[in-house]
């Protein structure tokens, strides 16, 4: 007789959720949008596989582009193995505040649920905003999932506003500089292997030797992507008990 | 993917033998894994990145390679690669062999194992641990990532072995994965120690059985945010086992940790009782946890307790307990009621006597052997009615009548199974119950 199979189901998960926000305006036309096409659509068959590895988490992808104006690629999140990255455009102004306000009503509980993952914000621009982005930034730091949330920034070439970017990541190691095309494909294949990290930490290093500086990322020559130890990101107050919510 | 070494790149080892990168097979926090060509054949190559590849480590790694493999199922490190230049280095491994695979596929139900290749594979599990205990050494990172096993038999594998210390004042290696770090580690109150191993060996195997993390039920679902705030709560300062027979307010949570509760009941008492001291004692008291021989006890006697339901086919566990207590067994799946065959008893040894059933050299001489097979019910072929174990032990048994006429049995020879006669084993005597 033939053996039945073990009860039960999948260990259960939480979900991840994982936002790319692009700065789409005239500025970043040609090179450097050509450029995020190409790494972000590379990234996600790699942010698939490393899903695939780890059974703590079901990590959900969606993209938010601004320029004059802002607007959701997908209008819902969209599990990793099935995202497709659809080529962004570029032309207009920088309207990061509108990117801020859309990205709040998607934190908030609902649509985001109770249990989950910290999401992950990558946020890539070229230039300073041209709206009123502050009114925004207030918003969302006011959300709990926002706070919670790791916030990376990506900042292309010489004429982004590294200002905004730290005030959007509350830490300036998380500022990604990318002066090249080079340089900005590692970022944002960097950025991308957060979300693991976030779900499956993996393991501690017993005298965790600190992490290149982060704004020098570049300082070991062939060597490692750097790996960001999530227990380094600061955290406001710390770990005390009323940290937990 | 590209790494760190390119295709075609020759490096060599310390032997003076000669690898060829071939292909990148993958990349962790610590380095990348190659696939390496050596004389036409294919090995694996560890290769540190930089910030990884320390001295502490490098010194590690020359004490692993020179202790050589403590048995068979350690993807072990042969030997090393250091350019004369660079601050680089690597090591040679075994490949995995395919038909292996991770703990992740298991939980996420890619893998099915029956529960005897479960049971299989947690007491191999244990006796590799083990077998590096004995040798005074600290694996320091026993997690879902670095083991692997054949859901077809319960082989196992275990791997990323650059880790293991045998110095625990060495510095260097990893404390741990959360989740799988030992409270008091967690709480950076202790390092990595064969106790600490044993904490994480013991959660690894109730992921194995339960498919949950024994710490996380209603104080895990009350938890809106995994971050690394809520793990150090969850798993280092606040622990409660989901099971914990006193504090009850960390149940399984119906809807998220059904697995747990499904799962709780099927095992026998013996083992619940081993989970619960694991997870409430062994929180707390890290010179009580559960040691390898521990599970390995338990694990051959599930293996050696498994009964099917005639009706459904699910497998059932033999819970002595149960029986002590006069109570019946239960299908798990239809509630059939399972009649208990035919017991042999060796000493604290004991074998259901169904179809086929192999009499492992442990059941018989205590050793912990669970592969060398010396006996196998089999049915009389004179008369289908009556079933015997034959000898496939080298050795001679004698078969002893109730009225005391003892036979000898010969390897190669059946005595039947009769309740009331005795066999005497080299080592005991087995007792039909």
């Amino acid at each position: 007789m033939e053996e039945l199979r073990r009860p039960g189901g999948e260990l259960a998960s939480r979900p991840l959720h994982f936002f790319w926000i692009v700065d789409c305006s005239g500025s970043m036309y040609g090179e450097k949008i050509g450029t995020v096409n190409n790494a972000i659509q590379t990234c996600i068959p790699e942010m698939a596989s490393a899903a695939e590895n780890n059974p703590n988490a079901q990590l959900l992808i969606r993209t938010l582009s601004f320029s004059t104006g802002a607007t959701w690629l997908t209008s819902n999140p969209v599990p990793v193995e099935d995202y497709a990255w659809e080529d962004l455009d570029a032309n207009g102004v920088t309207d990061l505040g509108k990117a801020f306000e859309l990205l709040a009503a998607q934190l908030s509980i609902p649509p985001m649920p109770a249990r989950a993952l910290p999401p992950v914000l990558v946020l890539l621009s070229d230039g300073q905003p041209t709206d009123n982005y502050k009114k925004g930034l207030e918003e969302l730091k006011k959300m709990p999932w926002f706070r919670k949330a790791v916030k990376i920034a990506v900042s292309i070439g010489q004429d982004a506003d590294d200002d905004v970017l730290i005030e959007f990541t509350g830490n300036r190691e998380l500022v990604l500089q990318a002066n090249n095309a080079a340089a900005l494909t590692k970022m944002i294949k960097w950025a991308s292997t957060t979300a693991s990290m976030v779900s499956a930490p993996a393991s501690r290093p017993m005298d965790s030797p600190v992490s290149a500086p982060a704004d020098d990322p570049f300082a070991a020559p062939n060597g490692a992507p750097l790996v960001l130890d999530m227990s380094k990101i600061p955290d406001p107050g710390d770990i005390g008990a009323g940290d937990v919510w | 993917m590209e790494g760190q070494l390119k295709k075609g790149t020759l490096l060599t080892s310390e032997c003076g033998n000669k690898y060829e990168i071939v292909s990148l097979l993958g990349a962790g926090g610590q380095g990348e894994v190659y696939d390496v060509k050596c004389k036409d054949s294919h090995y694996a190559l560890k290769w540190y990145f930089k910030g990884s590849a320390t001295a502490g480590q490098k010194e590690i790694l020359e004490t692993i390679v020179s202790k050589g493999s403590p048995d068979p199922c350690f993807l072990w490190p042969m030997e090393m690669i250091v350019p004369a230049q660079g601050n680089v280095f690597g090591y040679i491994m075994e490949l995995r062999p395919k038909n292996y695979k991770s703990i992740v596929d298991l939980m996420k139900r890619k893998a099915e194992p029956s529960f005897y290749a479960l049971c299989r594979t947690a007491f191999n599990l244990a006796c590799g641990y083990k077998k590096l205990h004995d040798w005074g050494a600290v694996y320091h990172d026993i997690s879902f990532g670095n083991l692997f096993f054949d859901p077809s038999n319960g082989d196992v594998l275990i791997c990323d072995n650059d880790n293991v210390s045998f110095d625990k004042n060495k510095t260097g290696g990893v404390l741990g994965t959360p989740g799988f770090m030992a409270p008091e580690i967690v709480r950076r109150e202790a390092r990595p120690s064969r106790n600490t191993d044993q904490y994480s060996l013991s959660v690894l195997l109730f992921y194995l059985f339960m498919v949950n993390h024994p710490l996380e039920g209603r104080l895990e679902a009350q938890i809106k945010c995994m971050d690394m705030a809520a793990r150090e709560k969850l798993y280092g300062t606040d622990p409660v086992f989901i099971f914990d027979p006193v504090n009850k307010t960390n149940r399984p949570v119906k809807g998220i940790h059904d697995n747990a509760s499904i799962y709780w009941p099927i095992y026998p008492e013996k083992l619940r009782q081993m989970f619960t001291k694991a997870f409430t004692t062994g929180l707390t008291d890290p010179k009580k946890r559960i040691t390898e021989l521990e599970w390995m006890t338990i694990f051959a006697n599930m293996m050696s307790g498994m009964m099917q339901c005639p009706k459904c086919g699910a497998r059932i566990f033999y819970d002595e307990d149960l029986a002590a207590k006069g109570a019946g067994h239960l299908c798990w799946n239809c509630s059939n009621s399972i009649a208990v065959p035919t017991k042999l008893v060796v000493g604290k040894n004991m074998v259901l006597l169904n179809q086929n059933t192999r009499i492992m050299h442990h059941h018989i001489y205590g050793d912990y052997d669970m592969n060398t097979v010396v006996g196998k019910v089999v049915q009389n072929p004179n008369n289908p009615n009556l079933w015997g174990i034959r000898n496939e032990d080298t050795v001679n048994w004698t078969y002893e009548k109730a009225d005391g006429t003892q036979i000898p049995v010969a390897p190669g020879r059946t005595a039947g199974i009769v309740k009331g006669v005795k066999i005497h084993f080299p080592n005991g005597i087995g007792m039909f119950e």
